[in-house]
């Protein structure tokens, strides 16, 4: 493989490694707050968590586009305050691949989260336990299953994605080009070698992530 | 243990629970059928489930004052919970379940040793092991250890014993006892159970519907139950209706059918014609051959018609005009070799007859 395309790789698995990892927080507290309180607009936010799950990529895609530009409300505000541009750039990479993987990731949370007897919970605070250590000690570890395979999810969903990357962050070699983006421009332009490699290392890529979690439940369960 | 539960009052998914008590025994029985309200009663005590309006006062500590916004989260209430289902964290050993709360307890208010409680529910033997490879027992034993390392002020324990088969319960027992006597911690003990309330507890609250039907000594509600919705919920094994036909001498004649009984009023006042006669199985002696001459007032001749074993003693159903129940201990009905359809003699102490206006 040439080094322009191990940078595709390499840049493929950083963004959705990334992206996952900057999910966690909102993704846990919303999930959270979904499985376990009832709230005034929440099956609104409910509604809006799944848009981008059932609306065409590229549609949500356009949204960020229209949103993160420069003359966008959001895309404005960064400029002129922080001089920071999102549009294609591997900012807006990262921006697409979260919010494309953000509802995977709420959705088994949630179903973690719910699917934890609360009496736990409710027992651990009679012990002395405040409601932070309650959730790192018991909601956590108990939930941790649903919450890999969550992150997973959300992972191969960024590692995948491509109407809304290719919408917000265009197509750039060496700045914003993904491996999806790459397969797709190769088969484009005949280079039907270079896509196999490409679509070889996805593949490798999946494989080691789902083995690694595996490894990693099956650990934690043999030294519990 | 003095706890003040004072205009409780929490809406329920069928009913309003609303308590009024002040509760001073070493162990305190809240008695009632399934969906009376009792887990929630605990619930509310151990500060898991807000009432609408409530003041509860455990020693001199406030825990609950909905006037005055008063509300003590459930991590300082002091209270140990052990929940129908034992909520043992099945994801860490029975050594760190048992040092989950223990941990969060500072030392000078310890009231005892991790060794000492170990010892006495002897969990020694145990304490590697994962929890979800623990029998029922055991389970039941971790779960009250775990509760008491943090030096609880009180202990609430939901049906602790339901799960478990009669042998179990009775090895369960006397831990329970040693809870209560080397530890002195308080209890309110929630069961459906007469076994255990007899054998353990001082005090009892009845509870049906959300509301106390009664609330006392065990004694004084076993011996006189309030009504007959607590009657029938303390199991009293026959209930007759009867009708008063006269009252000589501080003595009560009641007819049941055509049986004629004598009965102490227990309330001077009793002026019912029509009452519920009530008597305990276990007030029930029984003698074979002659009627002899004896303190009891009430000799009933009566035909064995059934006989059921139940442990260490035995149930006989008997018929003498209506059907009266007689608890015995299997010794006696061996040496005594009753078998059904045999011609018996009921003799009944006139104070254990019980009446209840109808």
């Amino acid at each position: 493989m040439s080094a322009e395309e191990w940078q595709i790789v390499w840049f493929t698995a950083w963004v959705s490694a990334l992206s996952t990892i900057l999910i966690l927080p909102f993704g846990l507290a919303l999930a959270w707050l979904l499985a376990r309180y009832d709230w005034p607009a929440k099956s609104l936010v409910e509604t809006f968590l799944s848009l981008p799950l059932v609306m065409p990529p590229v549609a949500t895609g356009l949204i960020l586009l229209r949103l993160l530009g420069r003359r966008g409300p959001l895309g404005a505000f960064l400029h002129n305050h922080f001089d920071l541009d999102v549009v294609f750039t591997w900012r807006a990479v990262v921006v697409a691949l979260s919010v494309m993987s953000l509802p995977l990731f709420v959705r088994s949370a949630r179903v973690a989260f719910q699917e934890l007897n609360p009496r736990l919970e409710q027992i651990a605070r009679t012990l002395g336990a405040t409601p932070f250590r309650v959730f790192l000690t018991i909601t956590l570890p108990l939930a941790s299953r649903g919450l890999v395979a969550g992150m997973i999810l959300a992972f191969a969903r960024a590692l995948g994605e491509f109407g809304a990357t290719i919408m917000v962050a265009g197509n750039i070699p060496g700045k914003t080009s993904t491996l999806s983006l790459a397969i797709y421009q190769n088969v484009q332009l005949g280079q039907d070698a270079h896509a196999l490699q490409l679509l070889g290392v996805s593949v490798v890529l999946a494989f080691a992530a789902v083995l690694g979690s595996e490894l990693l439940l099956r650990k934690k369960a043999r030294k519990t | 243990m003095s706890l003040t539960l004072s205009n409780l009052r929490v809406a329920l998914a069928n009913f309003t629970l609303e308590v009024e008590a002040k509760l001073g025994g070493r162990i305190t029985v809240i008695f009632g059928p399934s969906g009376a309200g009792k887990t929630s009663l605990l619930d509310v005590v151990a500060g898991l489930r807000p009432a609408e309006s409530a003041f509860i006062q455990l020693g001199g500590r406030v825990l609950n004052d909905t006037s005055k916004n008063i509300f003590v989260r459930p991590n300082r209430r002091n209270i140990g919970y052990v929940p129908q289902d034992l909520a043992l964290f099945p994801h860490l050993s029975v050594r760190r379940n048992l040092l989950y709360g223990h941990k969060s307890t500072r030392d000078p208010s310890r009231l005892f040793s991790f060794d000492h409680v170990i010892d006495v529910l002897e969990i020694q033997p145990l304490i590697r092991r994962g929890v979800t490879d623990l029998s029922g027992g055991e389970k039941q034993r971790v779960a009250l250890a775990r509760a008491l390392l943090t030096s609880p002020r009180l202990l609430l324990l939901d049906e602790p014993l339901a799960s478990l088969d009669l042998k179990l319960k009775t090895r369960i027992i006397p831990f329970l006892v040693r809870i209560r006597d080397e530890f002195g911690i308080p209890m309110l003990y929630v069961t459906h159970d007469r076994f255990e309330t007899l054998a353990l507890a001082d005090e009892m609250l009845v509870l049906l519907d959300g509301k106390v039907a009664q609330a006392g000594s065990v004694q004084q509600l076993f011996s006189h139950p309030a009504n007959l919705a607590v009657a029938g919920l303390l199991t009293v094994e026959t209930i007759q209706q009867g009708s008063v036909a006269k009252i000589e001498n501080g003595l009560m004649t009641v007819k049941v059918g055509s049986i004629t009984l004598t009965a102490v009023p227990e309330q001077p006042n009793l002026h019912a014609r029509d009452v519920y006669v009530c008597i305990r199985a276990e007030d029930v002696i029984l003698l074979k051959g002659h009627d002899t001459p004896s303190s009891a007032r009430n000799h009933l001749s009566a035909v064995v018609q059934s006989i059921t074993r139940e442990g260490p003693l035995a149930r006989v159903e008997l018929e003498c005009g209506f059907t009266l129940s007689a608890l015995l201990t299997k010794q006696a009905c061996e040496e005594m070799e009753i078998k059904p359809g045999d011609r018996v003699v009921a003799l009944i102490k006139a104070p254990h007859i019980h009446l209840i206006p109808r």
